[in-house]
């Protein structure tokens, strides 16, 4: 019998933040009469770095609460912080995208808020109730956003798409958890553990660790459960693809990385040759399907694939090390994917956004400074050195030599080849092609996402210390 | 000073190339030339402060290379024989800028052509001032580079690239034994500075006196030696590797004066009488470079009787008087051969900027046979012409006498069987010189004119800016000799060359030659007479005798107007299997085994790859929730399989 | 056995309580009340369609939308009916979530309200 006292409500103070701050902006916005969105939008930003800094300065080392399902340690801490991050760069860059489509919903950044509480519920889960709850608040909220544009065929199709597979994979998940629930008799992640450390593993357990990842490789959209990210990226607005590229995913891999480390180390060997085959797949189809792309939304959906097939091969390690390069992985990612779609929000002509790889023709003759801090993202991304792409793979496939998984290793190496190839042919075709039509000048907000992203990626090299120092700290929260 | 003498003309390259386009190809012109100017004027200081004065220097630029116990300064060694190149080089280059500026106004390209001509100055320079083995090569490449560049300016016109393409592949052969004959100096003496290799050449170690390949045992000295003379062969267009000059013509007629006559292909030349401590301690190699110079000096003379285009005789000329340079050389006599560099650098650049005046006035014209009676229309490039004529011929006391003379007598007096080949060869191309040089001027300015009216209407004496250049090099050509004779290969030449050259430029044989009975000390102008006169009689007296004579030697004609075969052999014998093997290689081997397996076959696997990948995605939601359910199907289907639980 | 079985006495009671009700109001009508049949009245009752006709007609959209607010309330008394049963058990803490949840779905509702889905123009 759980003791009824109220529980310790420090730890969820963000999320509590987030909650009421997202209730308060839906009757504001409801009530509120006529322009409404500005205000919706600056109150999100407001109630996002109320959250981040929250997640900073609860004191504290290691905090447990509500009967220790909810957890906040510097691990959750971290990962909370990269998510908010990812969740306001695409608030932040949505409004001039739905201001110049006519497309302005106040509903949008109170979406992404309640996202963004289930994600952060998701990444302090500390057992599998917990983590089906953020998981699906996460998802709801991010079902609608996908389909926001409502009038739009293309969105509303994404949506919908989303919301099918995605309730497939939630009923995957829920049967993974059920049959180790009912293998193991918990559904805490610690207990879990222990039982499995005392010797109950089991076919139905491995069964249910199964029935899981799938569920949360659905959420990471690792191959082969990928399959509707492509059309979703390129369904959904802009902005909403520049979201689900970064903080759902950070999330995602988050609780990922909590699950198999702190709910099944004995069982490593186990969900490792998973990991490891999702890995090496996810990497592969990442570099071979994004080669035929012409859509550079589709493009950066097996880009994102490829990347979380990068990111696995730190888990797969299964190492302190692997999740240290899991979490910088991460951190560069989301840089990169910030800036990237800062570059393809900015292609946008008088007549409207576009998509098309081949509109960034000439580029570098038109707007050199764009095209540049495009080439060098694009660099990044294709993991060249000296930039931070270069140094993400670098973590995850030393903590993968280290692990001895020299075959998962030099495949990643070799897919990461295949990939620069897609990512090399933006530069060519931006450098070296007859130049089309100009674009509209960059607002200055996406300037400045960009200028930023690009500072980190171009210099991560010159001071990689914070970083590195603080992902260790993060990682050695979980072991 | 001697870093400003190497450098400005470096930083006038720079300017000219980098920035020509900004300041315009005045500015370029004047930059480049006055660079020049200041650089040849150092260069005769130097001169007369090493020469006359006494002293070497020795200055260290900066450390070049360290690799493990291979250790490379840009270095300055500076003595008698580089300061005498030093002028040469300097002078003759900075006479072709100012002369360039008239010749080349009109093509657009000015710039280039200057910063070419000033990159082509800092190479040589870095050439002649080595202090070791590896800066000679770098200049000796820098050099090749600048004459590639040059003879292709044009690089419009298919033959000037085609022989642009030759004069480099061509030099590749003699630059290969170069290379290997460096690389032996560094496996047997462990250093490649000059003043080490040189200091230890004479006490060799008996294990390291013979070196074994393919179990023949060579002298190692000669072997080093013959490698690097095949280098010299190559850069100074010497019999069997001459075949590049003549066609290097292609280039700007200033080009041909500087880097084809007086200049780059003396290079062979000054590396050889640089490198004379070593020669001079392998009779065999001594022997070749004799046999080798006697050779060429006959064999391009007897070519150049018959050629039409004006600066091809010229050029054959430039191979035929760089044969003499080496009979010198191998006979010992490094001072006469140097003496001779430096007067024909004079009267052959004359000769080739007179010719280029020639051809200026004749509105690009270079057959002779349409030429004649120019003499009265272009009266000041006539007389410059005679004079450098005279000086080639070795008209009495002009240039070429003093130096020709020496050489023919020096072999004379080396006293042994090729020595008298060499003598031989070189009295009858005193002859043959004489008549093709003297067949030139009759041709071009003497006799009634065969060129069209239309021509002859424009034909015009040279701007100034070409005639005081031609007018310098003139009193050169004339005087050049009688004024250094004493210094070069007279009484004062031990105190002149001192260390420079082994057995001070050749004390010895300089001895003997003084005592050379009168006969032949006289035959080489009887030689020079004799031509004169044959000339004048065939192209003058009786002008249809030529054509008689070539109708009734038709064989020996076509022999000689065709180059003795040689580019038909090479042709036969190496350019053709080089093409079909390099065709086998680039359409089999590089073409479809190593593109079709390599970079071609793997992207189009990859593209076919990416084909599937991209097909997968067909847009069904069903088949998505069916990819999943196969997935975590194949997962667990894997796992009841190998039965992973512990 | 005995035992088991009278335990779910009440249960049988209860089921014939209802069978007897339900049948009663059944049958009642075809005894009592005025009948004129015409064929409208004949046809097939279902929420306004036609009850023989292409399955794959369209129709409204806002049904959907009023059945799925109405699932949310469901749900809620699903959710109320064990909590009330185990009241004393839960405490302040449990009160307290159902007030929260309350209150989180009080604001859901006003907002679909004031966005309109509640009216059917």
């Amino acid at each position: 019998m759980p003791s009824m006292a109220l529980p310790n409500l420090a730890p969820a103070i963000p999320e509590i933040i987030l909650a009421v701050g997202a209730m308060a902006m839906l009757m504001l916005g409801v009530f509120r009469s006529g322009r409404v969105s500005d205000m919706i939008n600056a109150q999100a930003v407001v109630v996002l770095v109320l959250a981040a800094a929250a997640v900073i300065l609860v004191p504290g080392k290691l905090l447990l609460t509500f009967d220790g399902v909810f957890i906040l340690d510097d691990f959750a801490r971290f990962m909370k912080v990269l998510t908010i991050i990812g969740s306001l760069v695409a608030v932040v860059m949505s409004i001039g995208y739905f201001k110049a489509e006519k497309a302005m919903r106040f509903e949008f950044p109170i979406l992404i808020v309640l996202a963004t509480l289930g994600m952060m519920m998701m990444i302090s889960a500390n057992g599998l109730i917990a983590l089906y709850m953020g998981l699906e608040l996460q998802s709801l909220a991010l079902y609608v956003v996908a389909a926001i544009q409502r009038d739009s065929a293309r969105a509303t199709e994404a949506g919908l798409k989303y919301f099918v597979l995605g309730a497939l994979a939630s009923g995957m998940l829920l049967y993974g958890a059920s049959l180790i629930y009912g293998f193991s008799g918990t559904t805490e992640f610690a207990g879990i553990a222990a039982v499995i450390a005392g010797g109950g593993m089991s076919l139905g357990l491995i069964f249910g660790i199964v029935f899981l990842l799938a569920g949360l490789a659905f959420k990471v959209s690792a191959v082969p459960f990928h399959m509707w990210t492509p059309d979703v990226y390129e369904g959904a607005p802009t902005p909403v693809t520049a979201f689900f590229a970064a903080a759902p995913k950070i999330a995602a891999m988050a609780i990922f990385v909590r699950t198999m480390v702190t709910a099944f180390p004995a069982a490593t060997p186990e969900w490792q040759q998973i990991v490891v085959f999702i890995s090496i797949a996810s990497m592969a189809l990442g570099a071979f399907a994004a080669i035929g792309q012409t859509n550079i939304k589709r493009l950066m959906a097996y880009s994102s694939i490829g990347h979380m097939g990068f990111a696995l091969v730190g888990l797969a390690s299964g190492s302190l090390a692997g999740v240290k390069g899991v979490i910088i992985y991460l951190s560069i990612y989301l840089a990169m994917t910030a800036g990237t779609f800062a570059c393809i929000l900015a292609m946008r002509r008088r007549e409207g956004a576009v998509e098309e790889i081949d509109e960034l023709a000439g580029l570098a003759k038109r707007s050199p400074m764009f095209a540049f801090l495009l080439a060098m993202l694009m660099f990044s991304l294709a993991g060249i050195p000296p930039l931070a792409g270069f140094f993400a793979k670098f973590y995850v496939f030393l903590a993968a030599i280290e692990a001895q998984l020299y075959g998962l290793a030099v495949l990643g190496v070799l897919s990461s080849v295949v990939g620069a190839f897609y990512y090399l042919r933006i530069i060519k075709i931006m450098y070296f092609d007859e130049p089309a039509e100009a674009f509209e000048p960059m607002p200055g907000v996406l300037r400045t996402v960009l200028g930023l992203s690009s500072i980190v990626v171009i210099l991560f090299f010159l001071i990689p210390g914070p970083l590195v120092a603080a992902a260790d700290f993060a990682a050695r929260s979980l072991f | 000073m001697y870093s400003a003498i190497v450098f400005l003309p470096l930083l006038g390259a720079l300017i000219a190339g980098f920035f020509g386009r900004q300041i315009g190809a005045r500015a370029s012109e004047i930059i480049t030339c006055t660079l020049l100017t200041i650089s040849a004027v150092l260069s005769w200081v130097a001169f007369f402060s090493i020469g006359v004065d006494g002293g070497e220097e020795h200055v260290t630029v900066l450390r070049w290379l360290t690799s493990d116990t291979l250790q490379v300064n840009w270095a300055f060694r500076i003595d008698t024989l580089t300061a005498v190149m030093l002028v040469v080089v300097n002078t003759v280059s900075a006479l072709v800028h100012w002369y360039s500026i008239g010749y080349m106004h009109h093509d657009p390209h000015r710039p280039r052509f200057f910063a070419y001509l000033s990159l082509f100055t800092f190479a040589m320079l870095m050439l002649v001032t080595a202090d070791n083995f590896l800066q000679l090569f770098f200049g000796w490449e820098g050099v090749g580079l600048a004459s590639y560049l040059l003879i292709g300016f044009w690089y419009l016109k298919p033959s000037a690239n085609a022989a642009a393409i030759k004069a480099f592949v061509v030099n590749r052969v003699g630059d290969f034994g170069f290379a290997l004959g460096i690389f032996a100096i560094f496996l047997i003496f462990g250093t490649i500075s000059f003043e080490e290799v040189f200091a230890n050449a004479p006490a060799l170690p008996e294990a390291a006196r013979t070196m074994t390949f393919l179990s023949w045992e060579f002298d190692t000295l000669t072997v080093i030696c013959l490698l690097l003379f095949m280098g010299a062969m190559g850069k100074s267009a010497q019999f069997l590797l001459h075949t590049w000059l003549p066609d290097a013509m292609e280039g700007p007629t200033p080009v041909s004066a500087l880097i084809h006559a007086a200049t780059m292909v003396t290079a062979g030349v000054f590396m050889v009488a640089r490198l004379s401590p070593l020669f001079a301690l392998s009779e065999t190699a001594m022997m070749v470079v004799t046999i080798v110079g006697a050779t060429t000096a006959f064999f391009a003379a007897t070519v150049g009787l018959v050629q039409n285009d004006i600066k091809r005789v010229i050029a054959y000329s430039t191979c035929s008087q760089l044969g003499y340079m080496f009979v010198a050389l191998g006979v010992g006599a490094f001072s006469a051969g140097i003496f001779h560099l430096f007067t024909h650098a004079f009267f052959k650049a004359l000769l080739f900027l007179g010719s280029g005046a020639v051809i200026h006035a004749m509105s690009d014209e270079q057959d002779m046979r349409n030429m004649g009676g120019l003499r009265n229309m272009i009266p000041v490039t006539y007389w410059m012409m005679a004079i450098g004529t005279l000086a080639l011929t070795g008209f009495p006391f002009t240039a070429g006498f003093f130096s020709k003379d020496a050489i023919i007598e020096s072999a004379f007096v080396a006293h042994n069987g090729w020595g008298f080949y060499a003598f031989l060869a070189t009295v009858i191309a005193a002859g043959l010189t004489s008549f093709y040089s003297w067949r030139l001027m009759f041709l071009t300015f003497h006799g009634r004119s065969r060129a069209s009216a239309d021509v002859l209407h424009h034909v015009h004496e040279s701007p100034a800016v070409m005639l005081v250049p031609l007018g310098v090099l003139a009193i050169g050509a004339l005087g050049a000799g009688y004024l250094f004779k004493d210094l070069f290969i007279g009484g004062n030449h031990e105190h002149f060359w001192r260390e420079a050259m082994a057995a001070a430029g050749g004390t010895e044989i300089l001895e003997a030659m003084h005592h050379a009975p009168g006969w032949v000390a006289w035959s080489p102008t009887v030689m020079m007479a004799a031509g004169f006169v044959l000339a004048w009689y065939m192209y003058i007296r009786r002008p249809e005798v030529p054509v008689a004579l070539a109708r009734r030697h038709v064989l020996l004609y076509k022999f000689l107007l065709n180059k003795w075969y040689f580019d038909e052999i090479y042709d036969f014998l190496l350019v053709r299997p080089a093409m079909r093997l390099g065709r086998f290689l680039w359409k089999q081997g590089d073409g479809r085994v190593i593109d079709g397996f390599g970079p071609d076959g793997v992207s189009a696997r990859v593209l076919d790859v990416t084909r599937s990948a991209v097909r997968l995605q067909s847009g069904y939601v069903y088949h998505y929730a069916f990819a999943m359910l196969i997935g975590v199907a194949a997962l667990i289907t894997w796992y009841m399989f190998t039965g992973s639980v512990h | 056995m005995q035992d088991l079985l009278m335990d779910y006495l009440p249960i049988v009671i209860f089921i014939g309580v209802a069978l007897v009700i339900g049948l009663a109001l059944l049958i009642a009508p075809f005894l009592v009340a005025y009948q004129q049949p015409d064929p409208e009245k004949l046809s097939a009752y279902e929420c306004g369609f036609a009850a023989f006709d292409d399955a794959r007609m369209k129709f409204d959209v806002r049904f959907y939308l009023v059945a799925i607010l109405f699932i949310i309330f469901d749900l809620e008394v699903a959710f109320l009916f064990p909590w009330a049963v185990a009241f004393k058990e839960v405490g302040w803490f449990g009160f307290w979530s159902m007030m929260i949840f309350l209150g989180v779905l009080t604001i859901g509702f006003i907002y679909e309200w004031r966005k309109g889905a509640l009216e059917w123009d």
